[in-house]
């Protein structure tokens, strides 16, 4: 028998459709990542300074990797590679090779460790080139964005997260006359040293050691990346001559710096003394100086 | 006209013996306690001498007291702004050695050492820190080194002295002094009141004594530098400022203060002056040689009906206005001018007035041989034998005139009962030493009395300040206060709080 498609059932089976439209999408996605969640780590934490396969940037690329070092050594590495190049050979070549550039030490889980190295072996293997996927900006930049990311960036306007505004820690040529903060690198030249995926990548997770825990819990929002991003390209263009900055190791502390400083405070309070030499006379004591013999 | 009223006094210094007794009775009374050792709201000190604090009028030192431009008084120890830039580290306090570290003896040891060579000695011990110290300064330390060239040559009050006056001054058997006993002098002017930041520091409204809020006080010590008496002092261990009271909650149940109660040689006077609170800037905008008159002509009769129309305006009792009018400030400072005030100069308008005074020649030697007889029977005090200027540096501002007449008229007054007594001087001679300060019979015969037969009534005339009144002011309930007298704030003083 002929059953009329009533306007309800039309309604329920759209609804079913859309459903499991979204069923599969999700599986789909879920399944992307939970298959490799080593190339999230990698994308998160590595890829704005390492290449798997697309040759060196800041740091080498980490194509085969895995059989040119031990398992063990790649561990240490990663998490402390400053403390390493003082002590280990091959890792102080490293460095020498990409001086002044430095690798910040990474704080990985075990399971992101395992998954990370198996990630490259994998890549490496098989030969193919890492690409990354998150990479990308929510909407296309629109004028008044560098405005608005000059506005987050001093901090003139808050980031919704409640994250630290960038001049607190780093300074930008057009900042004005004080400048920023000095913890971090000078970010004039920071879009010719990152290029713009890796710059997204670093401001979606900033895999800095300093960086990583004042942002944990204070991401910011797509359309703050859209604007910061759009601050940091055009600032370039403001002051072209600026150079790049490294990426130094902040715990590091300039001897001669601390050494004026203890000469300059010691001379200051030998000056004190001698301006006020006469804090602790008394008028009686005088009296009574005065009258010897 | 603004009348008001003021509790001073007068301290007769020709009848100082320097005793000490006054200082005793206020310690036991009042300063008998940690972290106040040091302090002698009373002292007595010997002139010439640098006193207690050392130098204490050195105020090129000390920085106390007031300095008119002509315009408008203000305080030597600096601006407003420049008191706010030192309030963590005020440069002008006196220390510790310059006051003197307190100390005891350590008397267990002369009953409890054990037996040796040598007798038990009680070695002194620092109030302070407890521990065995030397003596190098003490509260009256230079009447204890009997006018040494050490202390009584530092005299700042020398400096009026001219280079000849000083060496005939220090020549040996010349050497001369007197006593000044010193409380605070509950000036109309005071200084440290103005100096507080805290506001802790008031004037009495019904009787004028100033007094220092142990619960506002914040241990500024801006008062120990602007008071140029020296007479605030800070205590070290509940972290407040404290000075003499007058004995306030004696006062109020009509006794007398320690001090003036135990004075051996009975110098001491207490009475009610009224004063023009509207005439009191302009009196200290006046240059040094006219303070004393200026600071006579603020204080008003008690017998004018204009004043006691005025004095009853501003709530002064007819029962007090009575006292007033028996007080014996008032003829000593005003009709008679026989006090005067200590160091007007520092234009804090003191209300303790001194009758300054005489150290006649009593005897000479020549070619060793010493000769009491004298040609008259007290040397002219232009021959005392501290220079009338060494007296007007220290009472009426470099003003001569002011420290001689005072002293002329006690010279009159003695020639004046020697001539009734004993009859063995020339009747003529003491007229004319009565007209030459302007003095007649009768007010010789008052200040022969009043100075040398007082009876404690006459000496002491507490005006009644009515406590009951101002309290009124402050407590609806009249009933709750009744019978109470003395200290308003019963909390200990507590640092910092």
């Amino acid at each position: 028998m002929f059953m009329p498609i009533t306007k309800n059932s039309y309604f329920k089976s759209a609804g079913l459709v859309a459903f499991a439209v979204a069923l599969l999408i999700g599986i789909l996605a879920a399944a992307g990542f939970g298959q490799d969640p080593g190339r999230k780590v990698f994308e998160t934490k590595c890829f704005s300074c390492h290449n798997i396969g697309g040759g060196n940037k800041q740091g080498p690329d980490l194509k085969g990797v895995t059989d040119r070092r031990s398992e063990e050594w790649l561990k240490e590495f990663i998490r402390t590679p400053t403390a390493m190049s003082r002590k280990d050979q091959d890792a102080a070549s490293l460095f020498k090779d990409f001086a002044p550039e430095i690798m910040p030490d990474q704080s990985l889980t075990d399971e992101e460790m395992d998954s990370l190295l198996k990630t490259i072996k994998t890549l490496s293997d098989s030969g193919e080139m890492f690409t990354p996927e998150g990479a990308k900006l929510a909407r296309p930049i629109r004028r008044s964005d560098v405005r608005e990311g000059w506005r987050l960036f001093t901090g003139q306007k808050e980031f919704e997260n409640g994250g630290v505004a960038c001049s607190t820690c780093h300074g930008i040529g057009s900042f004005g006359s004080y400048g920023g903060g000095t913890l971090g690198p000078d970010l004039t030249a920071t879009n010719i040293k990152y290029r713009d995926p890796e710059l997204i990548l670093i401001l979606q997770e900033p895999n800095f050691p300093t960086m990583t825990e004042m942002f944990r819990d204070h991401k910011l929002t797509e359309e703050e990346i859209v604007q910061v991003f759009a601050y940091l390209k055009h600032s370039k263009e403001v002051s072209p001559n600026a150079a790049i900055a490294a990426t130094t190791d902040s715990g590091a502390v300039e001897p001669r710096f601390l050494i004026t400083g203890f000469v300059f405070t010691v001379l200051a309070l030998v000056g004190l003394n001698f301006v006020w030499r006469k804090r602790h006379g008394n008028v009686r004591g005088d009296i009574v100086e005065r009258s010897k013999i | 006209m603004d009348v008001r009223l003021q509790t001073s006094m007068v301290f007769h210094l020709d009848k100082c013996i320097g005793c000490h007794t006054c200082s005793i009775a206020c310690k036991n009374v009042w300063t008998d306690r940690e972290g106040a050792e040091y302090m002698w709201w009373n002292n007595v000190e010997t002139k010439p001498g640098t006193g207690y604090p050392t130098a204490w009028e050195d105020q090129t030192k000390y920085k106390g007291g007031w300095e008119s431009n002509g315009e408008k008084p203000g305080l030597k120890m600096g601006s407003k702004s420049s008191r706010l830039l030192n309030i963590f580290h005020n440069p002008d306090l006196p220390k510790l050695d310059d006051y003197y570290e307190p100390w005891t003896y350590e008397y267990e040891n002369l009953f409890d050492a054990p037996e040796g060579a040598d007798q038990p000695t009680a070695r002194p011990v620092s109030m302070i820190t407890g521990e065995y110290m030397e003596i190098e300064a003490g509260p009256n330390w230079d009447d204890d080194l009997s006018g040494s060239p050490v202390y009584a040559a530092n005299d700042p009050n020398l400096d009026a002295l001219t280079e000849e006056q000083r060496e005939e001054l220090f020549d040996i058997e010349r050497l001369v002094f007197f006593y000044l006993p010193r409380i605070c002098n509950h000036c109309l002017n005071p200084s440290c009141v103005a100096s507080c930041p805290s506001g802790a520091i008031y004037k009495r409204g019904e009787d004028g004594v100033v007094l220092i809020n142990q619960d506002k006080c914040r241990a500024w010590r801006m008062c120990v530098t602007a008071c140029p008496y020296k007479k605030t002092f800070y205590n070290w261990s509940t972290g407040k400022s404290e000075k003499c009271i007058l004995c306030f909650p004696r006062l109020e149940t009509g006794q007398a203060p320690a001090c003036f109660h135990s004075c051996v040689g009975r110098i001491r006077y207490l009475g009610g002056l009224l004063y023009d609170a509207d005439k009191l800037v302009d009196s200290v905008n006046v240059p040094d040689g006219h303070l004393v008159d200026a600071h006579r002509d603020i204080l008003l009769d008690p017998h004018d009906p204009e004043v006691r129309k005025g004095a009853m305006k501003n709530g002064i009792d007819e029962r007090t206005l009575e006292a007033v009018e028996r007080s014996p400030v008032y003829k000593f400072v005003k009709e008679w001018g026989l006090a005067l005030p200590l160091h007007p100069e520092f234009r804090t308008l003191p209300m303790l007035f001194y009758v300054p005074p005489m150290l006649p020649v009593m005897a000479n030697t020549e070619d060793g041989v010493y000769d009491t007889a004298n040609d008259e029977l007290f040397s002219p005090i232009e021959k005392s034998r501290l220079p009338l200027e060494f007296m007007a540096s220290l009472f009426s501002a470099g003003n001569i005139d002011h420290v001689s007449l005072a002293l002329k008229k006690q010279y009159a007054v003695r020639l004046f009962k020697r001539l009734e007594t004993v009859g063995d001087i020339d009747a003529e001679t003491v007229r004319v030493a009565l007209e030459e300060c302007g003095m007649d019979e009768a007010e010789a015969e008052a200040i022969y009395r009043l100075t040398s037969l007082p009876t404690m009534d006459e000496r002491v005339v507490i005006p009644p300040s009515h406590r009951e009144e101002a309290l009124q002011m402050l407590n609806d309930d009249m009933w709750d206060e009744k019978g109470k007298a003395g200290l308003g704030s019963r909390n200990l003083p507590v640092r910092g709080s």
